[in-house]
């Protein structure tokens, strides 16, 4: 099932175009990652598919039309910052949220538990910690059992602690089997959290697909020896060895993975070059994605 | 969401709000204490005998005379505050991403401004018929209801600028600057386009009245204007104010110009 169809949408702010002919398709489950470097048109998108910005061209459509001009009752969602009335509790700000989506149901104690904010469920939000605030976001956007929640960078500026307390709650609620949607610019995050993804940059969509497809199949390979010139005429010679470059003191280049580490081994040695250090490991979606939006 | 449900959600929203509180008791408390200081008053009882304060029916006028200074400050940044400090938390922003429809984010706001003008126009009954009651000696009602036109007026006072705090507040949304806007517009920036457009701020021309917040000040005018008026003074040729049935109609006309243009500016407008 279709979750959200987005067709040509653009946006422009005076001379700068946030985002160009936009198109994406996010299914029922998909944990969706929306990637790419800031300013790219991440949060432009979310702000017009939440219904906050007015898109110049192009439409979308949330649950096929299902649920009609309340479709965003049956999401979640956290746009840049955690956004509360400061003089209020946790308690009773997750009251206005239930209030909204016209939810009776919720259980607040779970919700704050699931974000680890229990026992500061009496206090202002104006004296949480930003660590805090995003936490309480998160549980925000459980309010009413919504089909789709989402995210936008929702590690941004946390602590190394706050981060991982985050992470580990994302990857919690991915696990229920509801759809996400998170846009982020931090690779690893999206790396380890979502089944697919779309790199966007300066408002066009440069590929899309789940994470596995984006991800290369290729094999990265960090040699280094005491000969590096000889080391690098040599990998340049192979023919299933590609883009040989330095990096620090070592070289890295990148294999057809129908070869193997041992094969390059023992070119090298019947060559006459010592390798001192030998690594293989897969490429990994940073290296993608900074090869995509180059 | 229907009227009752918005309207709950709004008090939820606001009820520990200290500006919502602080200007609502501020309100409270200097509305009935402002006509007292007309005790102290030492006029001429040919220019103003100062019991007219206080008897019916014209402290029916001197009570909405006192409320249009006292809505137009504590009522008006009251509403504007549940606007611009909405912005300025994002919760506006967070509403609609909640789930609320944006005509629903407007609704409420307005019938917010709805239920606090019949609020304070009950509040006005009653501190008007109190003291009224209490300065007859004997204490008594007689006269009290013989114009019960100044109720609607003072209503419609209270929407005037209820619903011109309304356009401020989602047209300018920085708290601050709006604030500013509005206290200027009624002291100074009105006055200042009456001068550019008809050359002065007083004219014998009928139509200088007709500004917006004339026609609205004009609801609930200085009782005494009405003795000026009886005054023949042959230098002075001009209207001082516009007939109570003419202020009524270009307040209801403005305020639905207030309401309107805040609802298509709210409803077109990146948020």
């Amino acid at each position: 099932m279709s979750i959200l169809t987005i067709k040509n949408l653009s946006k422009s702010y005076g001379k700068i175009q946030a985002l160009d002919n936009l198109s994406l398709e996010i299914n029922a489950g998909e944990v969706y990652g929306i990637l790419g470097p800031n300013g790219s048109g991440k949060t432009t998108t979310l702000g017009i598919i939440l219904g906050i910005l007015a898109a110049n061209t192009g439409s979308y459509q949330w649950f096929d039309g299902k649920y009609g001009p309340s479709h965003r009752k049956r999401i979640g969602a956290i746009l840049e910052t955690p956004n509360f009335y400061p003089y209020k509790t946790a308690e009773d700000n997750l009251k206005i949220v239930s209030h909204i989506k016209g939810s009776t149901t919720d259980n607040y104690d779970e919700v704050l538990e699931l974000v680890n904010l229990s026992h500061r469920k009496k206090s202002p939000f104006r004296t949480y910690s930003l660590g805090m605030k995003q936490r309480l976001a998160i549980a925000a956007t459980m309010i009413g059992e919504p089909d789709v929640i989402i995210f936008d960078e929702p590690t941004n500026g946390l602590d190394p602690q706050g981060i991982a307390e985050v992470r580990q709650t994302l990857t919690q609620i991915a696990s229920t089997g509801k759809t996400v949607i998170m846009a982020s610019h931090i690779l690893d995050e999206v790396e380890k959290i979502c089944s697919h993804v779309a790199i966007i940059k300066n408002g066009h969509l440069l590929a899309t697909g789940s994470v596995g497809s984006i991800l290369s199949d290729k094999v990265t390979l960090e040699l280094q020896s005491a000969n590096l010139d000889g080391l690098s005429s040599f990998l340049a010679n192979i023919p299933w060895l590609e883009k040989a470059i330095r990096v620090g003191d070592k070289l890295e280049a990148q294999m057809d993975p129908t070869h193997s580490i041992a094969e390059v081994n023992k070119l090298a040695f019947e060559k006459g070059i010592t390798l001192t250090h030998l690594v293989s490991r897969k490429q990994r979606l940073e290296e993608e994605f900074l090869e995509i939006t180059k | 969401m229907n009227a009752m449900n918005l309207l709950s959600l709004e008090w939820k929203k606001f009820k520990n709000n200290s500006v919502f509180n602080l200007f609502g008791v501020m309100y409270l408390v200097t509305y009935p204490v402002v006509i007292f200081i007309g005790k102290e008053l030492q006029l001429p009882a040919m220019v103003l005998d100062t019991n007219d304060f206080f008897m019916f029916p014209n402290n029916w006028q001197w009570m909405a005379y006192v409320g249009n200074w006292l809505v137009f400050f504590f009522l008006g940044f009251i509403m504007m505050n549940m606007i611009t400090s909405e912005v300025g938390f994002k919760t506006m922003r967070q509403n609609i991403i909640t789930g609320m429809t944006r005509k629903d984010y407007f609704l409420g706001k307005l019938y917010t401004a709805i239920a606090i003008s019949l609020a304070t126009t009950l509040y006005y009954i009653i501190c008007t018929v109190a003291i009224g009651f209490f300065h007859n000696d004997p204490y008594s009602f007689a006269n009290a209801f013989d114009e019960p036109i100044w109720i609607f007026r003072f209503f419609l006072m209270s929407m005037g600028y209820l619903s011109f705090a309304l356009l401020i507040g989602f047209v300018i949304r920085r708290s601050g600057v709006a604030i500013f806007t509005y206290t200027c517009y009624i002291l100074f920036i009105e006055l200042m386009l009456k001068w550019f457009v008809h050359g002065k701020v007083v004219s014998n021309s009928s139509s200088i009245n007709y500004w917006p917040l004339n026609a609205i000040e004009d609801l609930a005018p200085l009782p005494s204007w009405n003795k000026l008026e009886n005054v023949p003074m042959k230098d002075i040729d001009f209207a001082f104010l516009l007939t109570p049935s003419h202020a009524m109609i270009a307040s209801s006309i403005y305020i639905c110009l207030f309401i309107g243009l805040a609802y298509w500016h709210f409803m077109k407008k990146d948020i």
